[in-house]
């Protein structure tokens, strides 16, 4: 079976809703939308106070090239524009919108089903552009961009990310168990922007045999089905890479320069109901899992349902010993400080956690033991990062491969000491960002004194 | 045993250091570099804490500048007129006027008076702690509290006290060192005078919002703007500011503002040395 070297763990996989049916929510009452719901410029708003929307409008355009669109997920009035609670931690504009309860859609969406090839490449691309699909697989990079690699860039492989390494999630394994065909599709309206990708695959993990089956049945004779050994993080882009064709990223480098393009199960089926049936990026399908939450489920809901409304929809808490509730997945997910945080393009999954190792989390010394070496799949050695950084050489680090490290928390779910090593890399990124801010900022103001 | 076991060594690592002390006596006259003794003599009168306020990487590099292009503007902040002063006598050029500055904190939000997150698990750095979130207060323009500035002061004048950065004003010089360090950017440098007015609050959000995060938060109800006879308060944002230059220290501001965000600084409590 292919997997990706060097590196890789294996949590306890903990999927609790392989066998939950996608289950639709109402639309509730209430919906708060963020402006900035993917990696880029946040989109611009468009409307105003008291105005009124139809489900589908835009109501944020992109603002830049790396960028996307926001659309209204369902009709009714804006109720108020400001600031809110956002999964990324912190406060972010956001549009409500109290719905009317008609779930009218704006004129010329949701239309019937059309074939895509007797679209023009230009269609499809600005189709997918202008429903504002972005990256749904965490990262949130806006789609279309992908599609349009810069020129002399060759891409000759496509693949669809269907490993869902991390723990507790399952929307995407039950988007491929119950939509198989329009994944597929979706996949190949993607394909078809390409001049001649030689090689598409589908690389899905072992743990989900049932869905390489289900896909396999429904995929035409080009598209190439591939179980993968379930290791965590086999769904990383660049591992994901690595597995399915041996090509390996260096530092800085995106997929576009190994001529590959990676797109996530959800982003497929996105794409496919953008293009064939008009319809925005206005919902997605996420797993509310953990064992604090009564009714563990996937759920499709809204963008911009609150995350109160469905521990509501969800049979609310079972008990008070919640200690944790993350956005996403539990290696790389987001713990947050509130539950009044919107759902966003990229919110794969809540877990209501109590985790009993939180309380008595004491940060011991590193042993030099190896093992977040003989962990980390970008081959770097986390604990010197982390080393150096607690002892406030922070600055150093770009050159110790710093830049490499994607955050897949291996290094600290293997520690025996119980590092914070993530959280040591991430504040060494921000401190450089910080200090290159700062030397801008200075060569600004001299340019404007010579 | 024999004498020569003792003079032989004696004598010829005596030859060896006397051969490499002609030497080092060569190459100290060959290779001599004239100083100007000026540098010595600014050298002596700047603090000599290598803090880098002015932009040099310490006192001497600053002291020999200095002295090579006698210039009116370069000076050290830390030091304040009395050394401007005198670097002006030694140099014999009439130096600019130097505005001794004080690290001032535009926070007021101690745990006590703002709204907080949730309980953090993690390393206890500022910057660390806004990575993940917010920070330990609802406001997003709050002094996180975790003391990054703290190991980046050289005079020791910065603490913690309720989640809270204070500076202790008699030791603070103004040098700077500290506002670099702060994610949220709630330290500025402000004009030392004795009465000092200003709105310890950065929050641009709507008087409401402010109001439902922080007791001691800026409005910007313009309360203050309408009573200053000295037009030196201005409301942008939802936030005030005072301009210090206008100032006339009458304290009506003070008395009208409903949330206390108008802070006095000799109202501030001293802080006391460990």
């Amino acid at each position: 079976m292919k997997t990706f070297t060097p590196g890789g763990i294996h949590p306890s996989e903990n999927k609790l809703t392989r066998d939950a049916k996608i289950e639709n929510m109402p639309i509730p009452a209430l919906l708060t939308v963020p402006v900035a719901q993917h990696l880029g410029k946040p989109a611009k708003a468009l409307v105003a106070m008291r105005d009124t929307v139809k489900k589908g409008q835009v109501i944020a355009e992109a603002d830049g090239f790396i960028s996307a669109p926001v659309h209204a997920p369902t009709s009714g009035t804006i109720k108020s524009i400001k600031n809110h609670p956002h999964p990324s931690g912190q406060y972010v504009k956001a549009i409500s919108i109290t719905s009317d309860g008609n779930n009218e859609w704006a004129e010329g969406l949701n239309v019937e089903p059309e074939d895509f090839r007797s679209l023009t490449r230009e269609d499809v691309i600005s189709r997918v552009k202008d429903a504002g699909i972005v990256g749904m697989g965490g990262a949130g990079f806006p789609t279309h961009v992908k599609l349009q690699p810069p020129s002399g860039k060759r891409i000759d492989t496509i693949i669809l990310n269907g490993a869902e390494c991390e723990p507790f999630l399952t929307s995407d394994h039950r988007l491929m168990l119950e939509h198989p065909k329009e994944v597929l599709v979706g996949l190949e309206i993607m394909a078809s922007v390409f001049e001649q990708p030689v090689k598409i695959y589908v690389g899905i993990e072992s743990n989900k045999m049932n869905a390489v089956e289900i896909m396999k049945e429904h995929a035409p004779e080009s598209i190439k089905v591939e179980a993968l050994k379930t290791k965590y993080p086999e769904g990383s882009e660049k591992q994901l890479i690595n597995a399915l064709t041996g090509r390996w990223l260096l530092e800085g480098q995106l997929p576009f320069d190994v001529g590959c393009v990676v797109q996530n199960i959800a982003t497929a089926y996105a794409v496919y109901e953008a293009v064939c049936k008009k319809k925005p990026l206005i919902e997605r399908v996420f797993t509310v899992s953990g064992m604090e939450i009564a009714k563990k489920k996937n759920v499709r809901a809204a963008l911009g349902t609150l995350v109160t409304d469905i521990m509501e929809y969800c049979g609310g808490l079972e008990s008070d010993n919640i200690n944790q509730f993350i956005c996403g997945g539990p290696m790389m997910g987001r713990a947050q400080f509130t539950f009044d945080i919107p759902i966003t393009k990229t919110t794969s999954g809540l877990l209501f956690i109590n985790n009993k190792e939180l309380d008595n989390l004491r940060e011991r010394p590193c042993l030099r033991c190896g093992k977040c070496i003989e962990a980390c799949p970008q081959g770097q050695r986390p604990w010197v990062l982390a080393d150096k950084a607690q002892k406030k050489h922070a600055q150093e680090l770009p050159s110790y491969g710093l830049n490499q490290c994607m955050e897949c928390g291996s290094c600290a779910f293997v520690c025996p000491s119980k590092r914070e090593i993530v959280h040591w890399i991430k504040y060494s990124k921000a401190v450089n960002a910080n200090i290159r801010q700062r030397e801008a900022l200075k060569k600004e103001a001299q340019k404007k004194d010579s | 045993m024999e004498l020569t076991t003792i003079f032989v060594p004696v004598l010829s690592l005596g030859a060896v250091a006397v051969g490499l002390g002609a030497l080092i006596l060569f190459i100290s006259k060959k290779f001599y570099v004239a100083e100007d003794p000026l540098v010595g003599i600014v050298n002596e009168l700047l603090p000599g804490v290598n803090c880098g306020a002015c932009g040099f990487p310490g006192c001497k590099p600053l002291a020999e500048e200095l002295v090579r292009s006698r210039n009116a503007t370069l000076t050290c902040p830390v030091g304040g007129p009395d050394v401007a002063q005198q670097l002006g006598q030694v140099l014999g050029i009439k130096m600019e006027e130097v505005k001794p500055v004080i690290c001032t904190v535009l926070c007021g939000g101690t745990n006590s008076h703002a709204k907080l997150t949730a309980e953090y698990h993690g390393i206890a750095d500022c910057w660390a702690a806004t990575q993940l979130y917010v920070g330990p207060k609802q406001c997003s323009f709050a002094c996180v509290g975790l003391g990054s500035c703290i190991p980046a002061c050289h005079y020791d004048a910065l603490r913690i006290e309720d989640g809270m950065i204070i500076v202790n004003e008699e030791r603070c010089t103004g040098c700077g060192a500290c506002i670099k360090e702060c994610p949220k950017n709630v330290l500025v440098m402000a004009e030392k005078k004795k009465d000092r007015y200003y709105v310890a609050c950065r929050s641009t959000e709507k008087g409401g919002v402010t109001k439902n995060l922080c007791d001691v938060g800026c409005l910007g109800c313009k309360k203050c703007e309408r009573v200053c006879d000295a037009n030196a308060i201005t409301v942008e944002n939802f936030v005030a500011s005072i301009n210090q230059e206008l100032c006339t220290h009458c304290g009506k501001c003070v008395d009208v503002c409903s949330t206390h965000s108008i802070i006095v600084a000799h109202d501030l409590p001293v802080i006391q040395d460990s």
